[in-house]
């Protein structure tokens, strides 16, 4: 069993989101997945934070959805990351380092 | 574009809620069922991995329902179902709904009211295009005294040198003019106006056109709507047709819009002509090269981009330069610049003040219909703290609670403002039925338009939201060990004086304060009526004609009227028959300076009221002739005679015989030939004037009158077929002549008191609604108080109290209520009544019968209220109110 995961930080889902769909079209176990998988098990998202995220980016026309295949033959629902989700990414990213290297410096003052 | 999409979609999610809902379900299942692949690829059971894949999401609904309230719509729908509650719960106690609706509606209905006046005499913008822009000019003298019209050439200076107007229009504000065509001619009175005036004023016309700038002098009309729909019931194709007016034909070129009365407040023309046509309707046109009469009035628009402070600096320089130009007769005189549309400058601060104090008055009418919704709304807070405790301890929270009380306070709070909404529709058309006694047209006419709706709406959620968030705050905190057990958890230990009996003091003293108001008001609409007028109006009847306007010359004027009166007198009923051109109490008639012959000018103002008197001018109203004679038919060669009041005899000859002596009327003289008694000339309270009364056949010639002539008739019986049988008399001379202004001198002197029966009326219907709200408040409070204390009550039966006592007791705590209220209202009543000095007539602000019949009438009602619910706490039967929980 790996290690114990951890609760995302505050605010950043959304964010890891969109990173996450940038590069291909998911469903949502798909993107829980994978974020699980890059972060080596120590973010896992569950559905009751994840569903309602993908439906406020798909509100706000970041993401769009459609049903489709998925490899083994079912029914699942893609998201696929909007220009204005892009964009709205690159934003997010360019302010998020900015608190990084803000936290990091106050750390090691 | 985002937050529209965001919206639409909600919308889209709401009415189609179950799709939603299946497809939140269908991805979450497809979720799980990715996640049990998966687990099974790891190398989990089937069962294994379906187990950990439900343990992992947890409960479905959960994330069904986070999804769900991922967007604005959850809100929509929560607020929707509280709604839908609120709905629900006040469905099921109608009564309580229907007092508090019919509280607010009342207090509602009086604010719309006098908001309707507030929005028609100051808020509403002229009735022209683009009303910012639009200017009225007036004429200041004295160096700035407010104001006149304007003389022509000053009109004609003015438009031809001012650069911040892209034009400047002048118009006679009212011409009386004889309409024919129809059945009967009609006497209607217009404006003579420049030929831009429908430029300036940039209308969209009903029908036709404005006039062209060519039509200076054109027989052309533009008909009034209202003219044109009743008297040519609204012919499409009247334009270009020809109607007769003042015995000329014109042509009608348009129609004005709907609405459309004159730029100005008030008055009510009906057709407009161009301004050169003014000496063929009236013998009296001023001289349009005269720069000492003033007689137009001026409205500009302003050119673009220019404001009313550069135009004003403007003015101000071209007043100082025909001061320089014309020093004879422009020293001292100015300019000053009114938004078009506006309440006349002179009467503006006194007419808003009036308005502002009806305000603040019904304002208070409104508060006390709150105290006695959050009276109510506070016992049912109380009555409900079980349920609320129970829902706290469920999981509510506190603000949740007093959300949903405030939307209960706001429903009730809007229901009622409904209710006053409808209320006050009736209530302005009564207002409407209020007239001046003057005999030219005015437009006083008030309704609810779309400014006092949204005035009303803000009003009643604001009412909703005061009145209920107390209530409200005490309901969502009971004191919940006890609210639980259903026992007393909103009485704080010792508050004998509860925040409802506070409530209760506060409406009965505004009540009282309102009510003594009108009392004040109407014993001096009482005084007013008995001011003695100096004549007597029971049993005369006035007819008027103009035949000047018909084209008759002066000599015919006066012979049909000599000859018309002869055939009256003949009339059965008529006991007396005179002419005059102007009937008393008429707000003002004609006046001019005079001095004595021989004797010094006078030292007070000596300006003399002016009538014309035909025969039996003093027997026909009832005037006592103190000394010498009155009119006969005199002839109009001769020297001219009048007869004076004692107030002139007083000022001129200081009280000595004046018979035979003369008074000069700018060097014209007049031998006193009679001295009459005093009586009232403009307005039923002035003071005293001085009046000279001359004969009609010896004024019509040099002076004719400029609105009309009437009969005055003192007859016996009924005034209704008499007037018919006049009118006939007067048709039988001339069926083109149009008789107007027919009225009972009775109904003339009622509508000269006016304004002491506007502002009596008006506060006896507020003081009633208050007087009523309070003793509903006061019962409710009662009541409560008794079902409250039935345990108590109980108990000192069964000690032997009677059943009288225990009815005392609660008497006696209402009655204290009532006293403290008299103490504390009395003073402001008295203070209040000072204020009001200058409107009473005829009785004293501290007047005795006012201030003691007033609190005595609410101790009466009060009793009344208090007494209904002791009745029913003498009822307690003991054993039953003893098992009571």
């Amino acid at each position: 069993m790996p290690e114990k995961p951890t609760e995302l930080v505050q605010g950043t889902l959304e964010m890891l989101v969109l990173k996450t769909l940038a590069l291909e079209p998911m469903h949502g176990y798909g993107i829980a997945l994978r974020m699980e998988q890059v972060s080596d098990g120590v973010f896992r998202v569950n559905p009751g934070s994840l569903l309602p995220a993908l439906s406020r980016l798909e509100r706000a026309d970041y993401v769009k959805s459609e049903w489709a295949e998925t490899e083994n033959n079912r029914r699942a629902k893609y998201y696929r990351l909007t220009e204005k989700g892009r964009k709205a990414l690159e934003t997010e990213k360019a302010e998020w380092a900015r608190q990084i290297a803000a936290i990091h410096r106050i750390l090691e003052a | 574009m985002g937050r529209i999409r965001s919206i639409l979609q909600g919308f889209k999610s709401l009415l189609h809620k179950t799709e939603r809902n299946g497809e939140i379900d269908e991805e979450l299942r497809a979720f799980v069922q990715s996640s049990v692949d998966d687990k099974m690829r790891r190398g989990m059971s089937h069962d294994q991995a379906l187990r950990a894949a439900r343990a992992e999401v947890g409960s479905m609904d959960t994330v069904k329902h986070k999804v769900w309230r991922a967007g604005w719509e959850s809100k929509a729908e929560l607020f929707w179902g509280d709604l839908i509650y609120t709905l629900r719960r006040l469905i099921h106690m109608p009564g309580s709904v229907l007092v508090v609706a019919l509280s607010i509606g009342l207090g509602i209905a009086a604010n719309a009211t006098i908001f309707s006046l507030v929005s028609k005499f100051v808020l509403a913008p002229a009735p022209v295009g683009d009303p910012p822009t639009l200017t009225t000019i007036f004429r200041t003298y004295d160096n700035g005294s407010c104001c006149n019209a304007l003389p022509m050439p000053v009109y004609r200076d003015l438009r031809s040198q001012a650069k911040s107007f892209s034009g400047v229009t002048a118009y006679d504000e009212l011409v009386p003019a004889s309409i024919g065509g129809g059945s009967e001619p009609e006497r209607v009175w217009g404006q003579a106006t420049t030929a831009n005036y429908f430029d300036v004023a940039q209308l969209r016309m009903a029908a036709g056109r404005g006039f062209a700038a060519n039509e200076e002098k054109a027989p052309v009309i533009v008909l009034g709507y209202t003219l044109w729909q009743h008297r040519f019931n609204g012919d499409q194709a009247i334009v270009n047709k020809t109607i007769t007016l003042g015995g000329q034909i014109y042509t009608v070129v348009g129609v004005a819009p709907k609405g459309f009365r004159g730029i100005d407040l008030i008055l009510d023309p009906q057709f407009w002509v161009p301004l050169g046509n003014l000496p063929q309707l009236t013998a009296t046109a001023p001289d349009p090269e005269s720069r000492r009469f003033q007689w137009v009035r001026a409205v500009a628009r302003l050119k673009p981009g220019v404001t009313h402070a550069q135009a004003a600096a403007e003015m101000q320089v071209l007043g100082q330069r025909f001061a320089t130009e014309h020093p004879e007769t422009d020293k001292g005189d100015g300019f000053r610049l009114e938004p078009a549309g506006s309440l006349p400058p002179r009467d503006k601060t006194t007419l808003q003040l009036f308005l502002a104090a009806l305000s603040v008055v019904v304002l208070l009418v409104l508060c006390i219909a709150c105290a006695n919704v959050a009276n109510l709304l506070l016992a049912q807070a109380a009555a409900r703290q079980r349920e609320m405790a129970v829902r706290l301890a469920l999981g509510a929270t506190h603000a949740q609670l007093l959300w949903q009380m405030l939307l209960e306070s706001v429903v009730l709070a809007l229901c009622g403002g409904g209710l006053g909404v409808a209320l006050s529709v009736w209530a302005t058309y009564a207002l409407s039925s209020f007239k001046l006694p003057v005999p030219i047209p005015m437009d006083l006419a008030v309704g609810v338009d779309f400014r006092v709706v949204v005035y009303t709406l803000g009003l009643s959620l604001a009412a909703g939201i005061i009145c209920g968030l107390i209530p409200a705050w005490r309901a969502s905190r009971p004191s919940m060990p006890n609210g639980l057990k259903g026992e007393e958890a909103l009485a704080r230990p010792g508050a004998r004086w509860g925040l409802r009996n506070l409530l209760v003091v506060t409406q009965i003293t505004l009540s009282l304060v309102l009510l003594c108001a009108a009392g004040l008001f109407l014993r001096s609409l009482q005084g007013a009526a008995k001011i003695d007028v100096g004549f007597r109006s029971r049993g005369v009847l006035i007819v008027a004609i103009d035949p000047p306007l018909h084209n008759y010359p002066p000599t015919r004027t006066r012979q049909l009227l000599n000859s018309v009166r002869q055939r009256i007198l003949s009339l059965p009923g008529v006991i007396h028959a005179t002419t005059t051109d102007g009937v008393p109490l008429s707000m003002g008639h004609r006046s001019d300076g005079f001095v004595a012959e021989g004797r010094p000018a006078p030292k007070e103002d000596s300006i003399i009221e002016m009538y014309m008197a035909g025969p039996e001018y003093f027997e026909t109203l009832g005037i006592p002739l103190l000394s010498g004679r009155g009119f006969g038919t005199q002839d109009p060669a001769a020297p001219k005679v009048a007869v004076v009041n004692e107030e002139l005899v007083r000022r001129l000859f200081q009280g000595e015989n004046p018979i035979g002596q003369h008074i000069l009327d700018g060097g014209v003289p007049y031998e006193i030939v009679g001295v009459a008694k005093n009586t009232k000339s403009r307005s039923i309270d002035e003071d005293q004037r001085p009046i000279m009364y001359r004969s009609i056949d010896q004024a019509i010639d040099k002076d004719p009158s400029i609105d009309g002539y009437q009969f005055m008739v003192r007859y016996e019986g009924d005034p209704a077929p008499l007037a018919e049988a006049i009118r006939k008399e007067i048709h039988a001379h001339d069926a083109g002549l149009a008789v107007f202004n027919t009225e009972t001198m009775q109904e003339h002197v009622r509508d000269a008191l006016f304004l002491p029966r506007l502002v009596g009326t008006l506060f006896s219907i507020f003081g009633s609604i208050g007087l009523l709200l309070a003793s509903v408040g006061l019962y409710g409070v009662m009541s409560y108080a008794v079902s409250q204390r039935t345990k108590e009550i109980g108990i000192r039966m069964a000690l032997g109290a009677e059943a009288k006592a225990v009815q005392r007791l609660f008497v006696r705590d209402g009655m204290w209520l009532v006293l403290i209220s008299i103490a504390l209202g009395l003073p402001m009543a008295l203070l209040s009544a000072r204020l009001a000095t200058s409107m009473l007539y005829g009785v004293r602000p501290y007047d005795l019968a006012t201030f003691s019949v007033v609190p005595l009438l609410l101790v009466l009602v009060t009793l009344l209220a208090c007494w209904i619910p002791s009745r029913r706490a003498s009822r307690v039967d003991p054993m039953v109110a003893l098992r009571v929980d």
